[in-house]
């Protein structure tokens, strides 16, 4: 925490603008003004150039932004410019049919877009699973092409269809200002709090899910409206080109897609447009001298950035530019204000928490079996027990519907069975991890701000400036002093102001039920004092209800207002800290002797 | 009918050879090597220079598994070590391997279409069918790498070290298992069977720098319904090459180009374990 | 009690602290074990007993201190250099490969198939009822014949330090007693020194000569085994 720097937040945003405007108004004038000094073949190249950059956005929002490595937007791309290009050459061309072909172009690659999505995520499903259907996905549309006989052209295309009247200059700034149009809109999605999940998502997709939102519904949003943007590209290819090709559908496009992206720096979408455009105009003027030394080169530099530089050319630009990334930043960042509660408000009767004969097993091994428990609002449950006891499996039972092999949990009521983590987060379940699970290249900010998203719809196109979160929450920010680094990135605090955020997060889901895994590993003891503070006053005064997994047994004797004992998968012992700390059976346990 | 059993037995054997040294890799290292296609391109040029030294064609295939495994070798220490920890990075960083060993041999040999000596020739009759014969050595060729494999993982001491690792890692190191060598040469081992797998499939293919890529889908795809398991994998190359077959014989055959890869998107969708537990 | 005066150290830290990622789970813990003891280091869960364990075997990297063996530094050694330097180790978690018969177990202990039979010869005289069943698979034992195949595993290349990580946990007392038989025999045929990491404090104490109290990764109190020594580790251990 040596360097510290204080920014006010009005001004920065307020350049940021200024830069973005100057930068789009820039890119205007060269895309319209280009063809005034352009020979024919540099237009002709970097319309194509351009085209395909807006290709290289939509991926670096999915791969840069969210995680996700795909090399499917080939296909949508080219489902775009084949949907054009069927339409114009075998029902005919006229203006409405050219507005026809558009619609087509868009429409049609977001309903495969939607169906791509819902195969590739699902509760559970793996990146590399996703990565595996993007690579199907082209193949499958190229052999489509192939087999579809006159109808595609099958492997020689379509060509000789009437698109869009312009001229070459005209294809080149209709390319360039759709390719700034959705370059801006890129940019000011990505710096709003919409857009701010995506990295939430790639950096930490579970915690996201344990923040009640659905990460799998995201993601499939996400692919269907990019894969409208790629169709649109496609639609603009098939006009400006003239003809469509099998090659423009498949995996190898997809292939260099994500190389120029790579080249250019994943997730910062002006490296990205920069990269596409510069290697594929080099590549076309370079391939008829140096036909194959050019792609060795391009094949050579994408192994060696990938292993050593992997965020690309852009992250060294931005290691000399950028400021404010790289130190504790004091002050600044949005204003914390206390918002009166939305959620949960009314209290039902009958506990909070109902556990009964909960079981939780591994083929035949038995990890949990007959728990019965009942937690109500204001008590603070601990549970202790030895290694390999099944507490943490418990945990999970309680916030994973899917999780446990039998029994029944119900929260405020509800039986929980089948439930993905969201939907119990929603009934008002919040956990927190053993590993502090926040969001490393966020702000803290933005991280609270995360934890809010479920609860208020965050802006697709703006940063808000004040930052609302219930009265637990900001307690706790105050009390750890993170109130003062809401501008700082994540990455860059301490072990234990990690913890305290999460902890933060969690309440600021205005949960009624706090689910703790060891919250004190690994921290110093005053701060343990600090976080058994803030938890005895969430139950005892403000009313939520906690179970704290926890082997400091010092600490779980001051806070708790009851310790549940676990042994082996069952529950040995539940009562008063009195009456478990001078029970025999966990002196047993304790020295080993006896096995219960 | 006899022809169609032969193509789809003949078919999985050809699968299963070309996909070996991927899912050895992929095994052992949990890391996909999409340079693949780049290493069966390697071995089918060996296969031409043997031809073209004027060499007995069947030199080739030590050749092949040489060259393959000391390429693997400096892949391993130069590009994948550096990326176990990132495994996704570690496709691109050996797909663009596999761009510049298309472009060096590119440069090398030119092009164009290479044409190499035939290993076997003719055709047998099997109960009155006439049938080529190299498709039946393929088969003897896949049952003998099967059996090697199933050698060397069941009978050798790096085989049940290669075992170790990838049942249970953190234990293999724990033991003082030297896990860094055991997986040098496990990529070492699966280039090398990967390369000798090229120059098994030249007399089925034409050699061109990019034949490697029509086998990398189908390969991965097949890997990763396998998992780890060799069994799993021959099982998955008779499921889905005989499915392959059918398609490509009754309805298009460029439709039976992506049975294979449909089928094991949808396998894994089912079970994200695909076949690994058969 | 034996005496200290002529003992040699075999094991020596020296303000160690290591942990995972951000958090240190060992703070700057110091302590020497001697050769040919038996040392217990006791405490409850989480208070980072296995991370010490797996920091002398360089599992986990130690961000700062010196571990001495022998007097020797083996700071930054491998795992696999440490085991030929005579450090055996019984694992907690995971510790056997479940799905490999007991003699591949077995086999993966040594570094070479020469030295099986020999060393297969002497773990047999510490538990016979291996000798007939090393084609089961490890899988299949009950719990207490895993805990003393791991226990076997470790002794396989008669280590000079023996590292085992609460191997009485969740066992019959005669099982414990077993166990806690062939780590005296092995110390009184070769000499071992062990470290012993345990939560069983009957056990600890009944095998050790020295114990000591982990907590939050730091040693809390420490002491030899004598008749008041139980009473004292309970305050330390219990709820």
């Amino acid at each position: 925490m040596s360097d510290t720097l204080t920014a006010s937040p009005r001004p920065f945003a307020q350049r940021r603008a200024l830069i973005l405007g100057g930068l789009a108004v820039a890119a205007l004038a060269l895309v319209l003004l280009g063809p005034l000094f352009l020979d024919r073949f540099s237009l002709n190249v970097l319309t194509r150039s351009m085209i395909y950059a807006i290709l290289a956005i939509t991926l670096d929002l999915l791969w840069g932004f969210t995680g996700i490595l795909t090399f499917g937007q080939a296909a949508f791309f080219g489902i775009g410019a084949y949907a054009t290009a069927m339409l114009l050459t075998h029902v005919g061309s006229s203006p409405a049919l050219i507005g026809g072909a558009l619609v087509l172009a868009i429409l049609v690659p977001m309903i495969l877009g939607i169906a791509v999505g819902w195969l590739s995520f699902y509760y559970g499903s793996t990146p590399i699973y996703a990565t595996v259907i993007s690579l199907v996905f082209p193949i499958v549309v190229t052999q489509l092409v192939y087999s579809g006989g006159t109808l595609t052209g099958s492997s020689s295309g379509l060509v000789g269809y009437m698109g869009l009247p312009f001229g070459l200059e005209g294809f080149f700034r209709l390319s360039g200002l759709c390719l700034v149009l959705v370059a801006i809109g890129a940019l000011v999605f990505v710096r709003s709090d919409a857009g701010r999940v995506l990295t939430a998502i790639r950096d930490n997709e579970t915690r996201c899910a344990y923040l009640g939102l659905n990460t799998q519904r995201i993601k499939i949003v996400l692919t269907t409206v990019l894969a409208g943007v790629a169709g649109l590209a496609g639609f603009l290819y098939a006009n400006a080109s003239g003809v469509v090709a099998p090659e423009n559908t498949g995996f190898v496009f997809g292939t260099e897609l994500v190389v120029w992206t790579a080249l250019g720096g994943r997730g910062t979408i002006l490296g990205p447009i920069l990269g596409t455009i510069g290697i594929d105009y080099l590549s076309a003027n370079l391939s008829g001298e140096l036909p194959f030394l050019w792609q060795l080169i391009i094949g050579a530099l994408f192994v060696v950035m990938i292993i050593f530089l992997p965020n690309g050319l852009a992250a060294l630009v931005a290691r000399f530019t950028r400021r404010g990334r790289n130190e504790v930043v004091t002050g600044g960042g949005p204003t914390l204000t206390v918002s009166a509660a939305t959620h949960h408000t009314q209290q039902g009767g009958g506990p909070l928490l109902s556990i009964s004969k909960l079981e939780k097993s591994y083929g035949s091994h038995k990890v949990l079996e007959d728990i019965t428990l009942d937690v109500a609002p204001g008590e603070l449950v601990s549970l202790v027990g030895p290694n390999g006891a099944g507490k943490t499996t418990m945990m999970r039972c309680l916030t994973d519907g899917k999780e446990r092999s039998g029994g029944t949990v119900r929260i405020a009521g509800q039986d929980i069975a089948g439930m993905t983590p969201d939907r119990i987060v929603a009934l008002g379940v919040g956990r927190k991890f053993q590993v502090a699970s926040v969001f490393e290249s966020l702000t803290v900010a933005d991280c609270l701000r995360m934890a809010r998203s479920a609860l208020d719809t965050p802006s697709c196109i703006a940063t808000a400036h004040d930052l609302g979160l219930p009265q637990a929450a900001v307690e706790i920010l105050q009390l750890t002093g993170l109130d003062r680094l809401l501008a700082t990135e994540v990455s860059l605090l301490s072990h234990g102001q990690k913890q305290s955020l999460e902890l933060a997060m969690v309440v600021s889901l205005e949960p009624r039920l706090i689910l703790l895994d060891e919250p004190t590993a690994g921290l110093t003891k005053a701060e343990r004092t600090t976080i058994g503070g803030i938890l005895r006053k969430l139950t005892a005064e403000m009313g939520f209800a906690a179970i704290l997994v926890e082997h400091d047994l010092d600490f779980v004797r001051d806070i708790s207002s009851r310790i549940v004992v676990l042994h082996q998968g069952r529950l040995v012992l539940d009562g008063s800290v009195d009456e478990v700390v001078n029970s025999e059976i966990v002196k047993t346990i304790y020295s080993g002797g006896e096995n219960a | 009918m006899l022809t169609l059993l032969l193509d789809i037995i003949t078919t999985a054997a050809i699968l299963f050879i070309v996909s070996a040294g991927l899912l050895a890799i992929f095994g052992v290292l949990k890391i996909v090597n999409f340079a693949h296609g780049a290493w069966l391109t390697v071995g089918a040029y060996c296969a031409v220079v043997t031809a073209g030294l004027g060499l007995n064609p069947w030199l080739a295939l030590p050749l092949a598994f040489v060259a393959g495994a000391v390429l693997g070798a400096l892949t391993e220490r130069l590009i994948v070590r550096p990326l176990y920890a990132r495994p996704l990075d570690a496709i691109l960083a050996t797909w663009g391997l596999s761009i510049v060993i298309g472009q060096l041999i590119t440069l090398w040999f030119g092009r164009d279409v290479q044409f190499t000596v035939s290993l076997l020739s003719g055709t047998v009759d099997i109960f009155g069918t006439a049938y080529s014969l190299y498709r039946l050595f393929a088969l003897a060729a896949a049952l003998v790498i099967g059996i090697g494999v199933t050698f060397v993982l069941e009978g050798t001491r790096l085989g049940l070290s290669a075992r170790a690792i990838i049942m249970n890692e953190a234990l293999a190191r724990a033991l003082g298992l030297d896990t860094a060598r055991i997986r040098l040469v496990t990529f070492m081992i699966g280039t090398g069977l990967t390369a000798l797998a090229g120059v098994l499939l030249t007399p089925l293919t034409s050699v061109d720098p990019n034949m490697g890529l029509a086998w990398l889908i189908g390969a991965f795809m097949l890997v990763m319904v396998a998992g780890s398991s060799f069994g799993a994998l021959a099982v998955a190359c008779l499921l889905f090459g005989g499915a392959q077959v059918i398609v490509s014989t009754f309805i298009s055959p460029i439709l039976g180009g992506i049975t294979i890869a449909v089928l094991s998107a949808l396998v894994l969708r089912i079970s994200s374990k695909g076949f690994s537990r058969v | 009690m034996r005496d200290t005066v002529t003992q040699a150290d075999k094991l020596v830290l020296e303000g160690v602290t290591s942990g995972y990622g951000p958090i240190a789970i060992i703070r700057d813990l110091s302590l020497t074990i001697r050769k040919g003891e038996i040392f217990a280091l006791m405490g409850k869960n989480g208070m980072g007993k296995t991370t010490l364990l797996k920091t002398i075997l360089g599992l986990v990297a130690a961000r700062s201190g010196d571990i001495r063996l022998d007097g020797a530094s083996i700071v930054g050694m491998s795992p696999k250099s440490l085991v030929t330097a005579g450090v055996g180790y019984a694992p907690q978690e995971q510790p056997l490969f479940q799905d490999l018969s007991i003699r591949d177990n077995l086999r993966l202990a040594v570094q070479s198939d020469r030295d099986l039979d020999a060393a297969l010869d002497k773990v047999f005289g510490h538990f016979p009822f291996l000798q007939g069943r090393l084609a089961q698979k490890a899988g299949t034992l009950s719990g207490g014949e895993q805990k003393m195949l791991i226990m076997a595993r470790a002794l396989m290349l008669g280590p000079d330090l023996l590292l085992i990580d609460e191997i009485s946990e969740g066992l019959q007392p005669t099982v414990v007693a077993r166990i806690a038989e062939a780590l005296r025999a092995e110390r009184a045929a070769n000499g071992t020194t062990i470290l012993l990491v345990e939560q069983n404090l009957n056990f600890a104490l009944s095998v050790a000569d020295r114990w000591a109290v982990l907590k939050l990764g730091e040693i809390d109190d420490s002491g030899t085994t004598q008749s008041d020594s139980r009473a004292r580790v309970l305050e330390h251990l219990k709820i």
